[in-house]
């Protein structure tokens, strides 16, 4: 907008010159309004929830029965101790995947006749084990594969439920590594092979590790997912934190167990996802070249 | 004057015998108080199991929990006919909120705790606990607590069968199952050593559906299990009644009779009492 306005613009008026730019301080009135306005209708929506859920005349019912302080505190220390569960089968669980999906990610990626059958079989094991529901998984594993009684296998439920979940989890896992191969640019592979770098090479030192930056959140994201569903495991005898909060709740029908184990896998997944956002926004600065 | 006053007389009139009627239609199959006047309606478990109900069929009339059902319908005046049974799970028929029935029949067990979230009728049934292993189980022979403590066990999710497990025997980490049929699954996959279940579902899983199993030894009972009663919304008015009609059936010796008929095997089984 500098300068002279072509002829036959629509600033060329009998008032002469554009107007110039808007100042870009705000008044205290424009900048206190909005918050303002913000903080009124947050306070009026929750409010009006609030109320309309503490007038129904069944609220302190439903009080004692699912917010009941006394109930929590009695049933805590079981459903914390099946927590402690929860994040140790997590964790393992979470490692075997990183690796075993990445595994299936470079089989299918692999090029050449030679490796034929090990892309079939990747792509057999994605549409398998990502066409069946985890729990149908687990219940087969823990409960099927115990009772054959093989001599040298473990025969723990909770090891075999585990194996489901690896095997389930990373057929989505190694879909996620892959779309992250795939995102890197052909002029990578190019490169890397005018260096003379073998297949392999290639893989090691040019594709993977920029293709695991790529879909680190998304990956992340499947670690929340998974944090969850850990509590599939229950099906087959294992006292996680929600089954420990379920033999609460039978034994005293007060639901405040409940309550406390959802307590506690947000005080786990929130800041997990807080951290997955961090690491998306670093990623994106790096890749925008963006300096701080 | 008077001929104003008519209609108020008779609206008056009215009220006072809607109000009688409805007074006198309480304790009647009619009782404005059921949940479908007319009808008795009772929930139970989807499925149903031996030797509780029969051939999963609670109106079939077979078992030991239906043959009350219909033997308390019958004093309380209705005819079989208006019993409707509705089936939901454990987990539906204890969730907050009204429920959708008069009462529900499935081996609830009376507590002090549930008794705070629902009402319960007296008890009707008190059942022995059992213990139910493979023949090669190292429970097998036991004849203490100390040495059934060194087994693996199993329970199901929801049952006074896991609180026994806990607070009787002194046993931390039993595995919990869905169902029961998790539990033996379990068992023959040689993942726990031996359950405990009531006597009468201990007969019927020996005898039908895990044939290898036995029953290996009886359990004293535990003092905060009552046994069995009706499941109530909580305060609901039916009770009094319901509570006076199971009174009667139990003086009449039904509930020793379907015991009998239902619940009892005849096999001598070793008690284990410390």
């Amino acid at each position: 907008m500098e300068g002279e306005p072509p002829l036959g613009s629509p600033w060329s008026t009998a008032l002469g010159d554009p107007p110039p730019p808007a100042q870009k301080t705000l008044s205290l009135q424009e900048r206190w309004i909005p918050l303002g306005i913000s903080v009124v209708s947050v306070a009026v929506v929750f409010g009006s929830l609030a109320c309309l859920v503490g007038s129904s005349e069944q609220w302190p019912r439903i009080q004692r029965q699912f917010f009941n302080g006394s109930a929590m505190l009695e049933a805590f220390p079981a459903v914390l101790r099946g927590f402690w569960t929860n994040l140790a089968v997590w964790g393992v669980v979470l490692c075997c995947i990183a690796v075993w999906a990445l595994v299936l990610a470079v089989f299918r990626s692999l090029s050449g006749p030679w490796f034929a059958p090990l892309r079939l079989f990747t792509v057999v094991y994605i549409d398998l084990f990502r066409g069946l529901p985890a729990l149908l998984l687990v219940l087969l594993f823990g409960f099927g594969i115990p009772a054959l009684q093989i001599p040298g296998l473990p025969r723990t439920s909770l090891f075999w439920a585990g194996t489901a979940m690896v095997l389930s989890y990373s057929a989505y896992a190694a879909e996620v590594y892959r779309s992250g191969m795939e995102a890197v640019h052909e002029g990578q592979r190019a490169a890397a092979k005018a260096l003379g770098l073998s297949q392999w090479q290639t893989l090691r030192y040019a594709i993977v590790p920029q293709a695991v930056r790529n879909v680190l959140p998304a990956l992340l994201n499947l670690a929340v997912a998974l944090q969850k569903d850990v509590a599939l495991l229950s099906v087959v005898g294992v006292r996680d934190a929600v089954r420990e909060a379920q033999i609460y709740t039978a034994r005293t029908f007060n639901y405040s167990s409940l309550v406390a184990a959802a307590l506690l896998f947000l005080v786990t997944s929130i800041p997990l996802a807080r951290f997955t956002d961090t690491i998306a926004r670093r990623d994106r600065d790096r890749r925008l070249q963006r300096t701080l | 004057m008077v001929r104003e006053l008519v209609p108020v007389l008779a609206a008056v009139g009215l009220g006072l015998g809607l109000a009688v009627s409805t007074a006198a239609q309480e304790r009647t199959p009619n009782d404005p108080r059921l949940f479908n006047p007319g009808q008795l309606t009772v929930a139970t478990g989807d499925p149903v199991f031996p030797p509780w109900m029969l051939n999963d069929d609670p109106a079939g009339g077979e078992g030991f929990e239906n043959g009350l059902v219909y033997a308390l319908a019958a004093e309380m005046g209705f005819a079989p006919e208006d019993v409707v049974w509705v089936r939901e799970s454990f987990e539906q028929s204890i969730a907050p909120g009204p429920k959708s029935y008069d009462f529900a029949i499935q081996q609830i067990s009376v507590t002090e705790a549930r008794s705070e979230v629902v009402t319960f009728s007296s008890v009707y049934y008190q059942p022995d606990k059992a213990v139910v292993a493979l023949p090669d189980s190292p429970v097998v022979g036991a004849s203490s607590f100390e040495e059934l403590r060194q087994a693996r066990w199993g329970a199901t999710v929801g049952t006074t069968d896991l609180d026994y497990l806990e607070n009787i025997l002194g046993i931390s980490n039993v595995a919990v199952y869905d169902d029961q049929a998790g539990v033996f699954q379990a068992m023959q996959g040689d993942l726990i050593d031996a359950t405990v279940v009531a006597l009468p579902t201990a007969l019927f899983v020996t005898a039908v559906q895990v044939p290898e199993a036995k029953i290996t030894a009886l359990l004293p009972p535990d003092e905060n299990d009552r046994g069995h009663g009706l499941l109530f919304e909580k305060d609901n008015p039916l009770v009094d009644w319901v509570n006076e009609a199971l009174a009667a059936v139990i003086e009449r010796g039904v509930v020793e009779d379907l015991t009998q008929t239902y619940l009892v095997g005849d096999e001598v089984i070793p008690e284990i009492r410390e």
